[in-house]
């Protein structure tokens, strides 16, 4: 929770329950700006709430990287349906197609991914998370 | 070769019994509804397969599946007052241009196939380093033919995930590089399997390399397809009485459209040994 002093307070708060569905299509979490303000505010804010939307997951630039190298692998078009919700096995790869996938994200991003958590790896998001998780470790 | 010749020395169970879908033109990467499609036949092969070794006592569509704690399916048979199920164990693995089922009596099975013709994006050796135990990236290494090796590479793969299916625990329970499959070329018997006479039969076995000692009790099958495929299957093995020497395996090869159509192809050169089939 935020709180910004000056002619008007607005408070800051997320809610879960209505933007669960909206987070989950595009990986983001987001929050909500409810504004609460006297009425003599001049923008007329008051009552009204605007949603603004904060990324807590992988780079979007991260996530490209990995739709990239997901589309060679596969062997699918540039202008093909990748993105961070696809999910592997969706777009056609087995396997061997997984551990490839993997293996080229390691040369591409420098990482090296434990056996143990191929498995979790279901979606291009789940890639990307992974591969920002063990960059931050590495630098640790 | 002569495989019909061999089933008359086998004894009972455990069998081996494997339906084979023939190959359709397909793309090398299904998606969207081809991926449905083939979800929906391998659906299909299964039920209709596991229904046929009730001696059709059971309906394809009544059958019951569950999934062990690592996500593994199994039937999930129904109590019956009057019927003891038999202990059925399935495996399936599929291509975009086939779909593959292995049923067993009594073992687990794993069963895993793969196009012959299957080309990887990376290097072969860089790729065997990276996921294979070194025993396996020193016999990869020592072939010089390119293509022999990238055979031999894909035989190997077959075989490490049929090995990791039968275990039914994941390929992250068991990495790649834990276990190690050795082909040994055995000692010459009085009939060939192989469509070269000359060449050797080559045994297949499995060695860990952690702690776990899982290996003892697995055996291997390696057979090509309707001459596009390769496919490994493991399963465990069974001691004769008298705990000499193993049971060896009894072979049914189906080739099998569900409810439509259904031959047997074993002894046909849809279905071609390469390893492991010993007696």
């Amino acid at each position: 929770m935020a709180a910004i002093t000056g002619p008007s307070s607005i408070s800051v708060r997320s809610r879960p329950h209505q933007t669960l569905a909206l987070s989950r299509a595009n990986g983001l979490k987001p929050v909500s700006l409810s504004c609460y303000g006297r009425s003599s505010l001049s923008f007329g804010l008051q009552q009204r709430s605007a949603q603004l939307r904060v990324s807590c997951a992988a780079k979007p630039d991260t996530v490209d990287k990995v739709c990239k190298i997901v589309r060679k692998q596969l062997a699918l078009p540039d202008d093909s349906a990748v993105s961070g919700e696809s999910k592997f096995s969706a777009l056609g790869a087995d396997s061997l197609d997984t551990v490839e996938i993997v293996m080229g994200l390691e040369e591409e991003f420098g990482i090296s991914v434990e056996e143990e958590s191929v498995q979790s790896i279901a979606t291009v998001q789940d890639a990307a998370d992974l591969i920002e998780k063990l960059i931050e470790k590495n630098k640790a | 070769m002569n495989i019909h010749g061999l089933q008359r020395n086998f004894c009972s169970a455990p069998t081996t019994l494997l339906p084979v879908q023939l190959p359709t033109r397909m793309e090398s990467h299904l998606c969207g509804d081809e991926l449905q499609k083939r979800a929906l036949l391998a659906r299909a092969l299964v039920r209709t397969t596991i229904a046929r070794y009730t001696n059709d006592r059971v309906d394809p569509r009544s059958l019951n599946f569950k999934k062990n704690g690592y996500g593994k399916p199994e039937v999930e048979w129904q109590i019956a007052d009057d019927w003891q199920p038999p202990a059925l164990q399935f495996n399936i693995s599929h291509t975009s241009s086939l779909i593959a089922c292995g049923v067993t009596v009594d073992s687990p099975i794993g069963i895993d196939v793969e196009e012959k013709q299957r080309k990887l994006k990376h290097h072969i050796l860089a790729f065997a380093r990276r996921y294979f135990s070194s025993h396996e990236v020193e016999h990869l290494t020592s072939i010089s033919d390119i293509e022999i090796q990238r055979q031999q590479f894909i035989k190997l793969w077959t075989l490490k995930e049929a090995y990791v299916k039968a275990l039914g625990r994941g390929f992250s329970a068991s990495p790649f590089k834990t276990f190690t499959i050795q082909l040994k070329a055995a000692a010459k018997r009085g009939i060939y399997l192989s469509r070269d006479v000359e060449s050797e039969i080559s045994e297949i076995s499995v060695d860990s390399l952690g702690s776990e000692n899982l290996t003892n009790n697995w055996q291997f099958l390696l057979l090509e397809l309707a001459g596009s495929h390769y496919a490994a299957i493991c399963m465990q093995k069974h001691n004769t009485l008298g705990g000499k020497g193993n049971v060896p395996i009894k072979l049914t090869a189906r080739r099998t459209i569900p409810l439509v159509e259904d031959e047997c192809v074993l002894g046909t050169s849809a279905v071609v040994p390469i390893s492991g089939l010993t007696f």
